[in-house]
């Protein structure tokens, strides 16, 4: 009987709780990040968040759960309870889960909060390769067939997305593909000259550019980078690649979806509010990262346009395990 | 002279010198709960000190940092439960005297020698940091296969008794470490479509059960035995111990400040190899090794906290973490508004003197922390085996539970305590399956890189071995290792000198 008061007490506070969303943030948040302690993601969800804690009013404990390309976390949140105290902080990893066999959910079983910011994809070599740029590292892989080695992530990774990007614009690469565990450490490698290039996130290789640890080949992007002026951009060596492009990872965090539309936005609301925080915006912009701060619809659609790009993409490459069209990802209009 | 200010920042701000002295304390405690690890408190840390100055914040995490490292080996001595995996081979010779009665003079001895190994780590990270980055950077994927094949050789020095068994415990080790998803394919390994497994199983769920509980199953058989009395009068070992100490304590901390400078390789290795290492040096230790061998402490405790300020090298100069801590660190210094990098050093030198004295300070304290409340510490060993046990049992619950929140790390830890306790009745060594496991992914990931980098040829392999005089030694190295491991090296020896002797 005790038991039975206690089930019922628990299950009205529950009720309650669901009903005044008005009291949200009632008790604690949970942050799921999807990745681990001290990568991209995890900075820039733990300098963030501080700011939107302050709109919220309320305490979001944020916590690495590491694994599966980041379908441990996704999954974790999406068996909690729609009711906005479970966040799913993450990258754009999960848009590939079902066509690369890592999954059965990615981000349309949730609603984005806020995109905050994306990344410029960059390729760099050792400083001491025999090439000096895009046009020069074609040349030399043309002229080097099966020797010129590149660093990996594995499947569905930055460097397989832009590895697929040059085959379809230059055809097949012979080159060899040396995969790591995360671009950190394919980049420690790439100065030990264990890999001569490695496409990577400009925000990872940055600094190593500026002390001439790397040099920039291209970046790939369709308009010059501020953050460095004088590299040269992909387009300039082949205007094949502007159908693809500006592509390139981005930061979100994301709730279940069903939370209610007014926990939505607010939360919206506070992460809006926090993205504009003059230190963010600085700690972005040093990093090499694009603030882009949307949610709602607008959020929805560039989702919908990345997965649509990226899958078709991959799977023109032959790098998926199913085909976009399985799960109803239609392929992009030219 | 602004080195200098900047290198006594920590000593003339009694605030920073107070949050590196608690941070310290709480490393301590932190490192000695199995579970509890200075990668999580680090990674709260981060959080909670948002709005903090920089240099107060990191202050505080180099003080868990360096408590943390240290703080493993308490429980490792005094229950036979490594607090963390840079602990594991201090708990081969220091239970052992905990048994007898000398966890005082274990820990005593522990705290020293890991002072001292912390003091070169960081003397080393003052003095030669862009040298010895230059040198870990110079590792190729090869070097680290072969590092692994070398740290996989140290199955016989850490199986007392039968080697066929030790080898199979290492062989158990690096097929746990191989379950769940493959991190370069993506691939399911050893998984049977079992959602369970895609995860991998914990290694430090592994080590806790392992340890742990089977620790708390083997002490039911005397549960009646009166717990040991622990002689506490002579804690801090007398100057004569040390400095007989001193040249394998100097070739240890070696070990620990490269080991800890490779990325990919952290102090738990180090600590292995170092144990290793004093076994082969030690030509006559007062004690035989596994049963209380001064030499069994001195050699893994220098090296795991000299691998602290060997961690901090590739982060200082290139913005390359040495190991999970300083990942997080230059997530922190990040987040601070700095940019960890190679450029920091030459931007802001003053944050490079500042946090070599703040590990300076931080080695101080972990002295003071460590050698005063031993004897509270010891009064543990002392509590009958009827409280004991359910102690530690509830401790490797909380652990393992802790390591990422997940109830199954809990069931796996408790399968392996059970499955290691017949082990252990079977005369199993525990030691090489969590070798197995540490260097499972080392060994894994690294050969599959080197042989893919020369398009699978084994000709281009050997090849580019002995292109780099690098590999070349480790080669070397490997080699002489497994054969003087041999019995055909022991028949060739005693061939050997039976000539000279007559001749």
């Amino acid at each position: 009987m005790k038991r039975f008061a206690f089930g019922a007490v628990s299950a009205l506070v529950l009720a309650a709780t669901g009903a005044l969303a008005a009291d949200y943030p009632a008790k604690e948040i949970q942050g799921i990040i999807q990745w681990g302690a001290g990568g991209s993601t995890d900075t820039v969800m733990r300098s963030v968040t501080p700011h939107a804690e302050e709109v919220l009013g309320g305490t979001v404990v944020m916590q690495n759960m590491t694994g599966g390309v980041g379908a441990i976390a996704l999954n974790h949140v999406a068996n909690q309870d729609a009711d906005g105290y479970s966040l799913l902080m993450g990258a754009e990893n999960p848009l590939l889960y079902k066509v690369m066999g890592l999954g059965e959910k990615d981000y349309t079983d949730f609603t984005p909060i806020n995109l905050l910011a994306r990344g410029t994809p960059v390729l760099v070599a050792n400083p001491d390769a025999p090439f000096d740029d895009y046009a020069g590292l074609m040349k030399h892989i043309a002229e080097n067939p099966g020797e010129v080695r590149f660093g990996a992530t594995g499947p569905g990774g930055l460097p397989s997305v832009i590895t697929a990007m040059i085959e379809t614009v230059e055809g097949d690469l012979d080159v060899i593909s040396v995969p790591y565990d995360g671009d950190g450490p394919a980049l420690t490698a790439l100065q030990g000259g264990a890999i001569d290039v490695m496409p990577a996130v400009l925000g990872a290789a940055i600094e190593g550019i500026r002390a001439g640890n790397m040099k920039v080949l291209a970046i790939i992007d369709n308009a010059k980078n501020e953050k460095l002026p004088e590299a040269p951009i992909v387009t300039d060596f082949n205007a094949a690649y502007d159908g693809f492009l500006p592509w390139g990872p981005f930061f979100g965090v994301f709730v279940k979806n069903g939370t209610p539309d007014d926990v939505v936005a607010k939360l919206s609301d506070a992460y809006a509010q926090a993205a504009t925080n003059a230190d963010f915006v600085e700690l972005m912009d040093n990093r090499g990262f694009t603030m882009m701060n949307i949610s709602g619809a607008e959020a929805q659609d560039f989702l919908t346009k990345w997965q649509q790009n990226t899958t078709w993409l991959l799977q023109d490459a032959g790098l998926t395990k199913a085909s976009p069209e399985d799960f109803g990802i239609a392929r992009p209009a030219k | 002279m602004s080195v200098l200010h900047d290198f006594f920042t920590v000593f003339l701000q009694p605030q920073l010198f107070l949050l590196v002295g608690l941070g310290t304390f709480a490393g301590v405690y932190v490192g000695a709960i199995p579970g509890l690890s200075v990668t999580m408190a680090v990674s709260i840390l981060i959080s909670f000190t948002f709005s903090w100055d920089v240099y107060p914040a990191i202050s505080l995490m180099i003080g868990i940092y360096m408590g943390g490292v240290y703080g493993g080996s308490r429980t490792a001595i005094l229950l036979n439960i490594p607090g963390a995996p840079s602990a594991i081979a201090t708990a081969m010779d220091g239970y052992p005297m905990a048994k007898r009665g000398e966890a005082g003079t274990a820990i005593g001895v522990t705290t020293v020698m890991s002072f001292f190994g912390g003091l070169v780590g960081i003397a080393v990270l003052a003095l030669a940091a862009p040298f010895v980055s230059d040198f870990a950077l110079k590792f190729q994927p090869r070097d680290y296969m072969l590092l692994a094949v070398l740290g996989i050789l140290l199955v016989g020095s850490l199986s007392s008794g039968s080697l066929i068994k030790g080898i199979f415990s290492g062989a158990l080790g690096i097929g746990i470490g191989a379950v769940g998803m493959d991190p370069l394919t993506f691939t399911q390994r050893f998984t049977f479509d079992i959602p369970l497994l895609t995860q991998g199983i914990s290694f430090i769920a592994v080590m806790i059960g392992m340890f742990g509980v089977s620790e708390a199953l083997l002490q039911l058989h005397n549960i009646d035995l009166p717990a040991v009395r622990q002689k506490i009068d002579k804690i801090v070992p007398s100057f004569g111990t040390v400095k007989k100490h001193l040249p394998l304590s100097l070739q240890t901390s070696t070990i620990g400040v490269l080991i800890g400078a490779l990325p990919g390789t952290g102090g738990d290795i180090a600590a292995l190899m170092a144990y290793d290492h004093a076994k082969r040096v030690t030509k006559n230790p007062e004690r035989k090794f596994g049963e209380g061998a001064i030499e069994g402490l001195v050699a893994p405790e220098t090296a795991n906290n000299a691998a602290v300020g060997g961690a901090f090298i590739p982060m200082m100069t290139l913005g390359i973490p040495g190991d999970a801590v300083t990942a997080i660190m230059i997530g922190a210094l990040f987040i601070h508004g700095l940019n960890p990098g190679p450029m920091l050093m030459i931007d802001q030198p003053h944050m490079f003197w500042f946090i070599v004295g703040a590990l300076v300070t931080a080695n101080f304290f972990m002295l003071l922390f460590g050698l005063t409340g031993i004897k509270l510490f010891t009064k543990i060993v002392e509590i009958p085996r009827a409280f004991l046990i359910p102690l530690i049992m509830l401790l490797s619950i909380v652990g393992a539970y802790a390591v990422n929140n997940s109830i199954t790390d809990v069931y796996w830890m408790l399968g392996f305590g059970v499955f290691g306790y017949f082990m252990r009745h079977y005369g199993y060594p525990l030691g090489p399956v969590i070798l197995g496991v540490i260097l499972s992914r080392l060994l894994d990931d690294n050969w599959r890189r080197a042989i893919i980098s020369e398009r699978e040829d084994l000709g281009r392999f050997f090849g580019g071995i002995f292109s780099s005089p690098l590999s070349t030694v480790l080669l070397i190295t490997v080699v002489l290792i497994f054969v003087s491991q041999t019995p055909l090296w022991t028949k060739a020896k005693a061939r050997l000198f039976k000539k000279e002797a007559t001749e």
